[in-house]
């Protein structure tokens, strides 16, 4: 059986110079692809070794069939927005409204001590679009593009509690350590820009998420398919340049100095490959360091479009700039964004009408205007728009904090909704029961879901694997995952 | 709108009593579990005319009623529905649970030949999924002990246990079950609806429903309660009798696989090149080399050489004082003599422990939850490996500490305790370092708890067997001869200290035993900072309850007065201290009693922030206490712990046969079985103590081979088995079999000592080699699998930082104690404190998961799941960013560009020398030196003019000078020849 680790080639000093042991070493872009590609018909002639090594760089690959989406940009909503108040109207809940729930709510909840009877919604539904959608008061904006939505109302977890949801929603299991849907993603097909990372992740400035920088590790699969943090304010990507400002012929001189430094070591070792590509890293940094800043700089962008994404409004400004960044993103190849937003606004344990206000307003008019202009750039035909959280919420009420009642976690039956390349438009996949608890048909595991979106990517999430301590891992480990070919379009 | 005023809440959620409230549960949950039908216009598919063709095609040829695999037989629904070794194989209803469903749709199942289409798979699940139905209306099978265990362990025996017993009851036996407590027996057999347990569960009283959080328990879904009534129903059915647990699951041709049989004895062999022979580990590398006809590559060179050994030995490269003591030093045996100084030196331990720390998994913190919570004591177990190695205690004594040490050592009452004590406690340490949420009330599940033990046996058997035995917990090992029982039998080792049904949580599990001197400086600190938080508390408490009663006052206004005076006094009465009847009136009026902090807070907005201010003060004080110095260690908690059962797919809810404390079985007959004897009867179970002594036979296959893989794969930079976690079948065969044998039996003759181990191979002939290729070995040993030359390392993470903080003169050799702190910068760039002295090794810096020193973490350290066994290695764009643009690195390199101005300030030369030496460990030839002298100059020009532009009003000369210096020990810091050693 043959072995093909990729981290972890030979200890902590290996330096071997097994083809597959060095492509395993060389992991930036294009440029580390070409250059090992160069390498390898200089040293090593044609591919000798039958086992293919295992992508570990951002050259663009192949994938397993004809893609319906080129990019994906992930609307992470942490906390756990509840369906019942913005998507999955439950109009009986208004019967059984102050009743006890039933003990199968009752045996998975966080909060044992803080629970009050089944809670109808304070808010509205109305039907909206063309597809005459249900959706919420709170949601005007998106009420407008959902025509071009399908939204999943039979989402099912695993867990209540946020830390392992959070690892499933984005590792396929409840446990850290795991590459995450955009390691994965990125892992399969690469990255179609050279200068810029494959994944990349906009952090709110306010806090991160739960689980914090664990949610865009790449686990297993080499670290440059791990999430590149960049910032929507102040300096986009951590340590892109000196702490002080120096002038640019200081600047090259100094690179000079030290490109100088390595030619010279390297013309004594001309068969250490590795030196090579550690060289090119630096290039790579180098040319990094000009695009990153041109593709996050918004002030490009019309007025009317920054109007669009709510710039101009305190509520929405933050969230609207990094909807816009991730736009931007797509547009020049990135193949797979995230945006989160401040820690875990939508956990909403009490004063659930106040708070799910403030999360709504924040989000709400940023996220229909993303829809919005990819569409009319022509890029949602091949972008996939997701929003969701780690879980929904529960029926009934949480009591017995600060302020009115609110609603514990529920991850038995909850909603998502993707948008663009692939999926159905106007449409409404699956349902929870009658008090919106517990997803009853069409159900869609997390698994699922994910085998959805690989498969949208062109990518097979049975083939999709990487091999590691004799198995084949995958994205969906060993769960039972099917695509829900009822979404897509 | 949508508050509820207490009594509302009273009134509109009763205790579901009455029969009317329960019917309604009822039609409520069967219209939670039900699927919906009006989608499924079809007839749902029949088991005999559906589904059955499609098992017959793909499954029956191992799976039929002749000897069926996992003794699982698809051949009849009723086989279905019984399962196999793994337990029923469909839920019925329920096809996301189904495991026949999990293995068909994830292409596990069937192992060979065609795998089933998209269409059949959809038409076992639409099958399972209509099976609801028939289900309910006849128990499939015979529910015995087994099923309803997890019932009572996972909810009763918290209370009705082996630590407590309420009422008189123990739920944790068939027997004590039967028997009940105060109120009668808990079970009749035959009649659920006599039954006090049954009543109890249903009417919601139990699990007690105020005591839920306290105890983090949840009440039983619907299906569990059922089951329960079945079990009842059908006669309280004691378990199975157990009939497998004797047969062995291992053959001989198991057994005969290179790893499981005893190390050998090999002679060294003969070679014709003598010359070249420093010692035997030299001879048996060029018997196979000659047979290729390759030799080794030459000498490398004496300044590579000592870079080399340093960094390999102790982490930090030499000073220029100590480069230059080596080359000068002409007498024959210098290279031995420098190896012996090094493996004395104090750095020694500090490089070493590292590696270990990898296996065990150490971490400062407790992960996986967002407050990834500091471990104020986890360092001692850190000191402890350090001290260890420093001292070369014998592996097998090191292991058996680190096991066992708290059955070593009578702690028990001790009146004076001696660093011996405190060193064998914390070296047990090593079974403590996995994440462990559990002390958060909402991360202590029973599966959470399982984890944390799992994880523990993944660290043993990775670090200490070289095998994985993770897959081993859910069904037997599919390629190495582990079986399921195995696992379970590690797992029933540890439960004498982790019993999950017996849970202690992180932060209190530990050991209040510290040396003396220790204990003092502590409780000097912390006694009038103490004394400072519990006044705040007293004032805090004192304004709380005054509220409270101002709010109960308010609640009760609308009765009548009388009662509201008993109320009152009734409400200021201490709960122990009230009589019957107003313990009866105060479970009435419970609810009006029960005023959480957020109804306070939300009445009186001038309590919440009174409260607020003072709460913050008592945090703000915690935060100046010194911990206390109490160990963080793995101890038996004595008595009889749980009873270990084998658990189906490594699932609490379904249990297997029960198993006992033992070793795998693959090694019976090979070494002698693990045999328990407890040191301390009724204190100690002498569990682990005797999986450790299991261990440290002389001639265990595995103990003495993995380790010294490992070692020869550090100084290497590859083992001889390749896969240093992976000696199964899996992993790759070793490329010198007789040399691993041969350095393996070696290792034991020697005492184990470690530091034996690393003379001998750094003193062989094969390390002294140069890294440089020719092309004969570039063609015959294209992966060095032959040591035919050195392989250039990149230095790890930790090399790196403490190699730029050597090299610039600012590290700080303060040695143990608590950690380097971390601080997130506001950058997000994660950077240690230092102080007036420099900063810490990596070893000193505190390893927070949540927040790991970003240039460390770009150098891939690791991600510890539970631990790491090999270091990965990438070469990306970040890491760049890092080292040029962080921190700390410019810095250091400027403030060493300050030091040699100060040491040589009239002398260039003499300063690129320096230069030179302190960061690539050797001399610059002449015309490096020009060249750098005259790149300096360049790079003062452009600093000249970067000062005027910044209007800097320091003297621009000596500044420019400075920065320019300052540049080029930044750019060696960055360059390929520090980062990597030859």
């Amino acid at each position: 059986m043959a072995r093909t680790f990729v981290r972890g080639a030979g200890g902590p000093w290996s330096g071997r110079l097994t083809r597959r042991g060095f492509f395993s070493r060389i992991s930036d872009g294009v440029h580390g692809a070409a250059l090992a590609s160069l390498l390898s018909h200089d040293l090593f002639g044609a591919r000798k070794s039958p086992h293919i090594p295992a992508a570990t760089d951002l050259h663009t690959r192949a994938p397993h069939f004809e893609p319906r989406a080129k990019s994906v940009i992930h609307l992470f909503m942490n906390g756990g927005p509840s369906q019942i108040d913005l998507l999955d109207p439950k109009p009986e809940l208004k019967k059984y409204e102050g009743k006890q729930a039933p003990r199968d709510i009752l045996s998975k909840i966080e909060f044992a001590d803080e629970v009050g009877g089944l809670l109808p919604s304070p808010f509205e539904f109305k039907r909206h679009g063309e597809c005459g959608m249900e959706v919420s008061e709170l949601l005007p904006h998106f009420a407008s593009v959902v025509d071009d939505v399908t939204l999943i109302r039979s989402m099912w977890g695993e867990s209540f509690n946020h830390e392992p949801s959070l690892f499933l929603m984005h590792s396929g299991r409840t446990m850290p350590g795991r590459p995450s849907l955009g390691s994965w993603v990125v892992y399969g097909l690469g990255s179609e820009n050279r200068n810029l990372p494959g994944y990349v992740v906009l952090d709110d400035p306010k806090r991160l998420p739960v689980n914090g920088i664990q949610n865009w590790q790449s686990g297993w699969l080499p670290p440059v398919f791990q999430g590149t943090r960049v910032r929507s304010d102040g300096p986009p990507v951590l340590n892109l340049h000196p702490g002080e400002e120096l002038a640019s012929p200081l600047v090259d001189a100094e690179r000079d100095l030290l490109r100088r430094l390595n030619r010279t070591h390297l013309e004594q070792r001309p068969w250490q490959q590795e030196l090579q590509a550690r060289i090119a890293s630096y290039e790579l940094a180098a040319r990094m360091q000009l695009a990153a800043p041109e593709a996050l700089d918004i002030s490009q962008e019309t007025d009317e479009t920054k109007e669009m994404y709510g710039l101009n409004r305190e509520e929405t400004a933050s969230y609207g700039t990094r909807c816009l960044m991730a736009r931007r993103l797509v547009e020049r190849g990135v193949r797979f964004v995230q945006i989160f937003i401040e820690y875990q606004i939508w956990d909403n344990h009490s004063n659930l009408e106040e708070n799910l206000r403030y999360s709504c307003n924040k989000t709400d008019q940023p996220i229909a205007a993303l829809i919005t202009d990819l569409k009319r750039r022509g890029l949602l035909d091949d972008t996939l728009v997701i929003w969701g959280g780690e879980f929904g919420r529960m029926p009934l009420s949480q009591v017995g904090r600060e302020g009115s009642a609110g609603r514990d976690h529920g991850p038995d039956g909850f909603s998502m909704w993707m948008a663009g390349g692939g999926v159905k438009r106007g449409h409404v996949h699956g349902a929870t029961d009658e008090i919106g608890h517990k997803a009853v048909e069409g159900r869609v595991s997390v698994q699922d879901f994910h085998a959805t979106l690989l498969h949208l990517m062109g990518l097979d999430f049975q083939k999709l694997t990487f091999a590691r301590h004799g198995l084949e891992e995958r994205l969906t480990d060993q769960y039972p995952a099917r695509v829900v070919t009822d979404i897509l379009a | 709108m949508l508050r509820y005023g207490m009594g509302e809440l009273a009134s509109s959620v009763p205790k579901c009593r009455s029969p009317r409230k329960r019917a309604w549960i009822a039609a409520c949950l069967a219209l939670v579990v039900l699927p919906s039908t009006a989608s499924q216009a079809a007839e749902p598919p029949k088991f005999e005319s559906h589904v059955l063709p499609v098992f017959e095609t793909h499954c029956l040829a191992c799976h039929g009623p002749e000897s069926p695999q996992a003794q699982l037989d698809l051949r009849t629904k009723k086989g279905v529905l019984q399962g196999g070794a793994s337990g029923p194989a469909i839920v019925p209803g329920a096809s996301a649970r189904s495991l026949l469903l999990a293995k068909v749709a994830s292409g596990a199942m069937p192992p060979s030949g065609g795998k089933l289409t998209a269409g059949q798979i959809d038409l076992i699940r639409s099958w399972i999924d209509g099976e609801a139905e028939n289900a309910r209306a006849e128990p499939n099978r015979l529910v015995t002990e087994l099923d309803v265990l997890p019932v009572f362990q996972m909810r009763c025996v918290t209370c009705h246990g082996k630590r407590r017993q309420e009422a008189g009851l123990d739920l944790r036996t068939r027997e004590s079950r039967l028997k009940g407590g105060a109120s009668g027996p808990g079970v009749i057999p035959g009649q659920p609806d006599e039954s006090l347990v049954l009543q109890r569960v249903l009417s919601g009283e139990m699990p007690p429903p105020d005591l839920l959080m306290e105890n983090n328990i949840r009440p039983p879904a619907s299906d569990e309660v059922e089951l329960l009534r079945q079990w009842i129903a059908m006669g309280a059915r004691p378990a199975p009798e157990d009939t497998g647990s004797s047969n062995t699951l291992v053959s001989d041709a198991d057994r005969s696989f290179w790893s499981f049989q005893k190390p050998k004895q090999h002679a060294v062999p003969e070679v014709t090149e003598g010359q070249r022979i420093r010692n035997p580990i030299d001879s048996f590398l060029l018997a196979t080399m000659e047979r290729k006809s390759l030799a080794y590559a030459p000498e490398a060179a004496p300044e590579t050489l000592v870079r080399r050994v340093y960094l390999d030995l102790i982490g930090l490269p030499p000073t220029p004082g100590e480069i230059e003591a080596f080359i000068e030093d002409r007498q024959p045996g210098a290279f031995g003599r420098l190896v012996d100084k090094l493996l004395d030196s104090e750095h020694y331990g500090e490089r070493w422990a590292q590696v270990w720390l990898d296996l065990a998994g150490y971490a400062d913190s407790e992960g996986i939850i967002d407050e990834d919570r500091i471990r104020p004591n986890a360092w001692r177990y850190r000191d402890y490996v350090i001290r260890a190695l420093n001292d070369d205690t014998p592996y097998t004594r090191f292991l058996t500490e680190q096991i066992a040490g708290d059955e070593l050592e009578e702690y028990e009452g001790l009146t004076e305790v001696t660093q011996q004590t405190v060193d064998r406690l914390a070296a047990t340490g090593f079974l403590r370092m996995a994440s462990d949420p559990t002390y958060s009330f909402a991360n202590a599940s029973l599966g959470e708890k399982l984890t944390v033990v799992s994880d523990e046996i993944e660290v043993i058997s990775s670090a200490v067997l070289g095998l994985t035995m993770g897959c081993a917990k859910c069904h037997d090992h599919k390629y190495d001869p582990i079986s399921q029982r195995d696992y379970y039998r590690l797992s029933a080792i540890l439960q004498a200290a982790y019993d999950p049904y017996e849970w202690i949580d992180p932060t209190e599990r530990l050991l209040d035993i510290s040396l003396k001197e220790e204990r003092e400086v502590a409780s000097k600190h912390n006694r009038p900072i103490k004394s400072k938080i519990e006044s705040v508390e007293a004032q805090l408490k004192e304004k709380t309850d005054s509220f409270r009663l101002k709010a109960v006052k308010a609640r009760i206004g609308d009765l009548p007065d009388k009662l509201q005076e008993e109320l009152l006094a009734l409400y200021q009465t201490p709960a122990e201290e009230r009589d019957s009847n107003e313990k009866y009136l105060a479970r009435k009026f419970r609810e009006v009693f029960k005023i959480s902090e957020g109804d306070l807070a939300s009445l009186y907005p001038d309590y919440k922030e009174n409260a607020e201010d003072l709460r913050k003060s008592i945090a703000d004080l915690r935060k100046t206490l010194l911990p206390e110095p109490k160990i963080r260690a793995l101890y038996d908690m004595g008595g009889e712990p749980s009873a270990v059962f084998l658990l189906r797919r490594g699932d609490p809810r379904l249990v297997g046969q029960r198993v006992f404390p033992g070793s795998p079985e693959v090694f019976d007959g090979v070494i002698e079985p693990m045999q328990v004897v407890s040191p301390r009867p009724g204190q100690t179970s002498g569990n682990r103590l005797a999986l450790a002594r299991w261990l440290s036979q002389p001639d265990h296959p595995l103990t003495s081979r993995v380790m010294v893989n490992r070692l020869w794969a550090e100084h290497f930079g590859r083992g001889l088995v390749s896969t240093p976690a992976n000696f199964g079948k899996l992993g790759d065969q070793p490329s010198h079999p007789e040399l691993l044998d041969w350095l393996a039996t070696e290792f034991v003759r020697s005492g184990w000592s470690l530091k034996r181990m690393h003379r001998l191979m750094v003193t062989s002939q094969a390390y002294r080699q140069s890294s440089s290729v020719g092309q004969a070995a570039l063609e015959q040993d294209p992966d060095n699998e032959l040591v035919s030359r050195m392989p250039m390392r990149r230095m790890t993470a930790e090399m790196l930082y403490d190699s730029i903080l050597r090299a610039t003169g600012r590290l700080d050799t303060k040695r143990f104690g608590p950690p380097a702190e971390i601080e997130v910068l506001d950058s997000g760039e994660a950077v240690a404190k230092g102080s007036p002295d420099g900063w810490r090794r990596a070893i000193y810096t505190q390893r927070r998961r949540s927040a790991p020193v970003t240039l460390m973490d770009a150098y891939d350290l690791p991600q510890l799941s539970p631990n790491c066994t090999e270091r990965g290695q990438s070469i990306v764009a970040t890491q760049a960013l890092q080292l040029m643009n962080g921190a700390s690195t410019r810095n250091h390199a400027q403030y060493l560009a300050g030091r040699l101005l100060d040491e040589n300030p009239s002398d260039r030369n003499e300063r690129i020398q320096q230069l030179y030496l302190r960061i690539y460990s050797r001399r610059p030839t002449a015309e490096e030196a020009s060249i750098a002298l005259h790149e300096l100059e360049k790079i003062e020009d452009h600093w000249v003019s970067q000062l005027e532009e910044q209007r800097d009003p320091a003297p621009r000369g000596p500044m420019a000078r400075w920065r320019a210096l300052g540049s080029l020990a930044h750019a060696m810091l960055n360059s390929n020849e520090f980062v990597y050693t030859d």
